[in-house]
């Protein structure tokens, strides 16, 4: 099944996709601002442990900093999940937005800094991804009361995002894993959502 | 063939087991690439809609540009402007592929002394052009299409900066006789408007007003306004087509009269003769002059009918008469034209059904000026040629010398956007941004004036047509600079606006004040009504018919233009010649398919025939746009460079004449036509006409119409909440409340089969298709593809019937005949009387409430969900196409290959929808009812705490729709405009209602009103 949304997603900056830039930036830059604290420090440690579950993103971003930390709201970086089919992605502007003023010692926000000054998006890896045939709604969710974590997992405490483990089983003993179609009708039953096939596929 | 081993064969199989293995899906990496600096107007996910004008053609429609992330993936009309009203025919909602085209122009290019091309910077590129220009000096011409005020203006006003020799606009279509007419016959240059919703008496002399006159979607608009029946004491007005072939228009009038080609004049005159007698004023002195039984001969229709016609002229309240349009401009178009307008005086029509506008801003020239530039060139007096917006090497005939002028041209230079005949002999090619990239203005008519704004950033290093030129100017010289303004063309556009608030006219599309008619007063013009003189000799006259679709070749680069079948014969992706089957059994026995060589005294091309009874004995049709050798989808050739042709271009077997006011004239020639002995299988979407007594078209005639008995027997059952008390009536008896779905056993869910609903649903979305307001021409079709992400499957897999449409409009001929025809071989529906019974009907989806496709499904990928739709899950389904083999409608369609993807040459599939799964291969596929509408209304509708109001949601093809044919809507709602419109008792019916399908698409009968009473 072909993608028109990847499409739609992957071509907003044009033709040719960005070029990613290595996640390791040098730390040559000085560094600017108060120094970072060593909680910063290590949740970039952690984030950048290729050991760790899950992908290794252009920039070692912390959600357990930011989210857990420093307890930043979800949508105040990810603006318009309640408005629209999309959750949004930050644009590097909005990072900048804070990280114009501090946080310059930390090697992730002088990659960051790289891509704002080279005016490039940053190449995320999408963790939690559902098939092109799904139009899922971020906006209908979380006016709902859904909460991020229920399908996003406990994402304050995570330093490198993962997809984290949910299996439920059916009646029958069939497992159905997280964000698979049959997880995700178990809770649509549970708060009697639309259970019709053409609410998410077509 | 490479020898290959079957252990080199058993090697590749193994490592492509271990490549999937390694890179299962679980594995698949997506990014996520988000804006370095998100605008404040975008949210990913909801679209936004910006108003601008459609520059498709000299119509100029307003559009609402719907973008997505930046990108424009639709263009519907814009409600508010006073032309199409929301409505956009099927070249303005195909013209979005201009801006995605994979021929366009990414950089300024040279071409080297041997022949081939290089990409240069535009400095380069504007000092080359400067240079040349001061080298030629007063021999630099323009030649290019109309443009918008604005751009007309400046680029007048470049031509006397640079010292040009002039500018000369071709428009091939440009309706110079009318224009000449007016100026002839009121005294002053103006542009008639044909209003008809207020008519009662419509003739046409071959306009062919809804498939490329001046204002085709307007112009249905009010053709249906004045011919709605639905609406009480409304007058159902006449229409009478005179012309020789029976065209789309055509095939919308009550009555067809084949006069011979060029008679047009004279059967005014006739008409006229008979309305009014001795009253006749302008034109007492020609009519005084008219025998009927003179002018019955020379146009070979019977007195009878001139009399029978013209007597109903003469009763009617408010007439209208349309002069002749491309296909019949003759030698003479102008005194048709005259005669025909001054037939409108005389019979009221002035101030009533047609008015005089005052004229559009800008520069006209004649067709006769083309051809002296042309001349001028072959002299060698033009030394650069800038031509922008138009192609003429491919719309002037080869007759003219054009191809050979152009080489005697030191520098050519094209203004074009995407590679085409012309621009591919160019020494220099300065792309143009693309349509929806650029800024600029159009005036459709005096005070109707729309504005053009980029709805996204250009996607290649192009530049304004009149930004080029203004840096041109600049680069000669300081004293050629201060003549012109300073700033961009934006900012001319803008200007072009002062006066107005800049903001609000950008959100509405542009100032709509149209001017007030002049008041005109009626010349005497001379008129001379003898029998236009045709080219060369030949049985035939040769008829270049202008489609709803290409229109002047323009159009052959849109794949979606090429896969609509011609809404007369329903042939795709080629070239074909209409001929009567008298003809046809003269040149000994040709069938459908079968090729024949036309020649004329300017050419001569081979093609297949089209018998089909809609067109005089005497006449050969051929349609105007094919016969490209440049472009995408145009010709045969892949990467836009030139190629094999695809079909033939009829433009090539006319002579270069103009008519006697200096118009181009099309109808020139006369035709030998003899048997190539060969066949070719043409690629077709509709086999036959006939349709053998199945009663998928269905026609009322006035009397029952008036007598309220339902014709279409068993049409209105159950499915419709307005009739469904009476559901037991008729035929319909059985269909009742039991049918199909019980609500007593346990494990079955309740269901009110009167409703064909859950009880208690909110919603069971329905349409109705007015089959009398239905004229064919295509748009919903057009709308369908782009809207749903529909893949092109091309020629050769038309052949094999695998074309996707999920919407197609099927013409039938009357109640066709049970007898039928031997296999293969189509019936040929008599098309020939003179009464015109022609029903299209538009055949998509029925959602049936007891839909057949349902239980055949092994997987259950297509169901029926409690809003009444018949879903279609692409994700489950696997392929089995039992749907399809069992759908009475055949309306699903199947993906033979991943069309989408694998086909659509970059950066086409950025106008795909992404709301719309594109369906990959082994899946198949049908109309949603527009769902991806349904849910993004539902949305907004749940964040209000309501129900979807009625006309808060359209599927795409009622959109587009220029006569609101299709309603679409909640049938729950008993107030809903589709239930309304549906319960039709007379007219209503449901398409193969015997087989207890159910639908809930009602149609409502095409209103037969019969041939002209006198």
């Amino acid at each position: 099944m072909a993608c028109a949304t990847c499409l739609a997603v992957g071509l907003v900056f044009g033709l040719s996709g960005p070029e990613p830039v290595a996640a390791q930036a040098p730390a040559a830059a000085a560094p600017s601002g108060p120094r970072s604290s060593q909680k910063a420090y290590d949740a970039q440690a952690a984030a950048s442990d290729p050991d760790a579950p899950g992908l290794l993103q252009p920039i070692p971003f912390s959600h357990a900093l930011h989210a857990g930390e420093y307890k930043i709201d979800c949508m105040y970086c990810h603006t318009g999940t309640d408005q629209s089919r999309a959750a949004g992605v930050p644009s590097v502007e909005l990072c900048m937005g804070c990280h114009a003023q501090f946080g310059g010692d930390m090697e992730g926000v002088q990659t960051l800094k790289k891509f704002w000054d080279e005016q490039k998006p940053i190449p995320w890896l999408q963790i939690h991804r559902v098939p092109e045939h799904v139009k899922f709604r971020h906006n209908r969710h979380v006016q709902a009361g859904v909460e991020c974590q229920r399908c996003h997992g406990p994402v304050e405490t995570m330093d490198k995002i993962h997809l984290t483990s949910d299996t439920i089983w059916w009646p029958w003993l069939l497992p159905s894993k997280k964000l698979e179609m049959g997880w995700c009708i178990d809770c649509h039953r549970q708060n009697q959502a639309s259970q019709d096939c053409l609410t998410c596929h077509y | 063939m490479p020898e290959f081993h079957r252990r080199d064969f058993l090697k590749l199989v193994g490592a492509s087991a271990g490549a999937a293995a390694a890179s299962g899906c679980g594995d698949h990496v997506t990014k996520l690439i988000p804006y370095v600096v998100q605008p404040d107007e975008i949210v990913p996910g909801i679209a936004n809609y910006y108003a601008s004008t459609c520059q498709a053609c000299p119509a100029a429609c307003g559009l609402h540009v719907k973008t997505r992330e930046g990108r424009p993936i639709k263009l519907e009309g814009n409600p508010d402007h006073p032309v199409n009203k929301g409505a956009l025919c099927a070249l303005g909602q195909a013209s979005i592929g201009w801006t995605y085209h994979p021929d366009r122009y990414k950089a300024p290019r040279k071409r080297n002394p041997d022949g081939t091309y290089s990409d240069v910077s535009w400095d380069e590129a504007i000092a080359l052009l400067s240079g040349e220009i001061k080298k030629a000096g007063g021999r630099t011409w323009l030649l290019g299409g109309e443009t918008g005020p604005t751009a007309g203006r400046w680029i007048d006003a470049w031509v006397t900066a640079v010292g040009a020799g002039g500018r000369v606009v071709y428009e091939p279509f440009a309706p110079e006789a009318l224009r000449d007419a007016v100026t002839a016959v009121f005294g002053a240059p103006g542009e008639p408007v044909f209003d008809l919703s207020g008519s009662d008496f419509v003739i046409d002399f071959g306009s062919d007003f809804l498939e490329s006159g001046p204002s085709p979607t307007e112009h249905a608009r009010q053709l249906a306004a004045a011919r709605d029946v639905s609406k009480p004491g409304a007058h159902a007005a006449r229409f009478v087509y005179v012309g020789p072939r029976l065209s789309m228009t055509a095939s919308n009038a009550d009555e067809w009269i084949a006069a011979r080609p060029g008679s047009e004049a004279l059967v005014a005159l006739a008409l006229v003769k008979v309305a009014l007698g001795a009253n006749a004023g302008p034109l007492a002195g020609l009519v005084g002059d008219v025998d009927l039984a003179a002018v019955a001969q020379q146009a070979d229709v019977p007195v009878a009918t001139l009399e029978r016609v013209g007597k109903a002229l003469g009763a009617a309240k408010a007439p209208v008469l349309i002069p002749p349009g491309v296909a019949l401009a003759s030698r003479r178009a102008a005194s048709t034209a005259r005669t025909v307008l001054l037939a409108n005086v005389a019979l009221g029509a002035l101030g009533k059904t047609l008015r005089i506008a005052p004229p559009r801003e800008g520069k006209r020239s004649s067709y006769r000026e083309t051809l002296a530039l042309v001349d001028a060139m072959k002299g060698g007096s033009v030394g650069v040629l800038i031509v922008h917006g138009s192609n003429p090497l491919y719309s002037l005939p080869p007759a003219s010398g054009f191809a050979d002028a152009l080489a005697k041209v030191p520098f050519v230079v094209s203004l074009a956007s995407i590679a085409d005949e012309t621009s591919e002999r160019a020494n220099l090619i300065l792309p143009d941004h693309a349509p929806l990239e650029s800024w600029g203005d159009a005036e459709s008519r005096a005070g109707i004036r729309g504005v053009v704004q980029p709805t996204l950033r250009p996607l290649y290093d192009t530049r304004a047509a009149v930004d080029t030129l203004l840096d041109v100017a600049r680069a000669m010289g300081p004293d050629v600079a201060a003549q012109l303004p300073e700033g961009s063309f934006r900012s001319l556009v803008e200007q072009s606006f002062a006066g107005t608030d800049w903001h609000a006219t950008l959100q509405n599309g542009g100032v709509f004040q149209e001017a007030a008619p002049l008041a005109v007063a009626v010349a005497a013009p001379a008129v001379e009504v003898a029998e236009p003189a045709l080219d060369g000799d030949g049985e035939f006259t040769l008829v270049a018919a202008s489609g709803a679709l290409f229109n002047d070749g323009r159009g052959a680069n849109l794949p979606w233009l090429q896969e609509t079948p011609d809404p007369v014969t329903k042939v795709m992706w080629q070239s074909f010649a209409e001929i009567s089957p008298r003809a046809a059994e003269k040149l000994g026995g040709l069938e459908f398919g079968d090729v024949i060589g036309v020649a004329t005294s300017a050419g001569s091309v081979e093609l297949p025939v089209v018998v089909r009874s809609g067109v005089r004995d005497d006449v050969i049709a051929i349609s105007i746009g094919q016969g490209h050798t440049v472009g995408h989808w145009a010709s045969l050739a892949d990467g836009g460079r030139p190629g094999e042709k695809r079909g033939v271009n009829v433009i090539e077997l006319l002579p270069a004449l103009t008519d006697e006011a200096g118009g181009r004239a099309w109808l020139l020639a006369k035709a030998r036509v003899a048997s190539a002995g060969r066949h070719e299988r043409l690629p077709i979407a509709q086999f036959s006409q006939d349709q053998r007594g199945r009663r998928l078209g269905l026609a009322v005639t006035l009397a029952e119409l008036a007598g309220g008995a339902p014709a279409a027997h068993g049409a209105t059952e159950a499915a419709l909440p307005a009739v469904a008390a009476d559901a037991g009536h008729g035929e319909s008896a059985g269909h009742g409340a039991e049918g199909g779905h019980g609500g007593e056993h346990g494990h079955l869910r309740d269901f009110d089969a009167a409703m064909d609903r859950v009880p208690g649903g909110a919603y069971r979305w329905g349409m109705s298709i007015d089959m009398d307001k239905c004229t064919g021409c295509s748009a919903c079709v057009v709308a369908c593809y782009i809207e749903n992400n529909i893949g092109i499957v091309g020629e050769e897999e038309v052949r094999r019937g695998r074309h996707m449409a999920w919407l197609r409009i099927e013409r039938w001929v009357g109640d066709g005949s049970l007898e039928g025809g031997e296999d293969r071989v189509p019936i040929i529906p008599d098309e020939s009387g003179t009464t015109v019974d022609i029903r299209h009907t538009a055949m998509l989806c029925k959602h049936c409430g007891a839909a057949p496709c349902e239980p055949v499904c092994p997987v259950i990928a297509t169901y029926h969900n409690d809003d009444g739709l018949n879903g279609m899950i692409y994700n489950r389904c696997i392929g089995t196409r039992y749907c399809a083999n069992n759908c009475p409608y055949k309306v699903r369609k199947y993906n033979w290959y991943d069309l989408a993807l694998t086909r659509w040459p970059e950066p086409m599939r950025l106008l795909a929808n992404p709301d719309v799964t594109v369906r990959g291969q082994g899946v198949m596929e049908k109309c949603t009812f527009c769902v991806q509408r349904i849910a993004t209304a539902r949305q907004v509708a749940k964040d209000e705490n309501r129900s979807i109001a009625d006309g808060e949601v359209t599927t795409a093809c009622a959109q587009s729709c220029p006569t609101s044919a299709i309603t679409f809507g909640n049938l729950v709602d008993a107030n809903s405009a589709v239930a309304k419109a549906g319960s039709d008792p007379v007219r209503g019916y449901h398409s193969l209602h015997e087989l207890n399908t159910r639908p809930a698409v009602t149609y409502l009968a095409k209103v037969k009103r019969g041939s002209i009473e006198g």
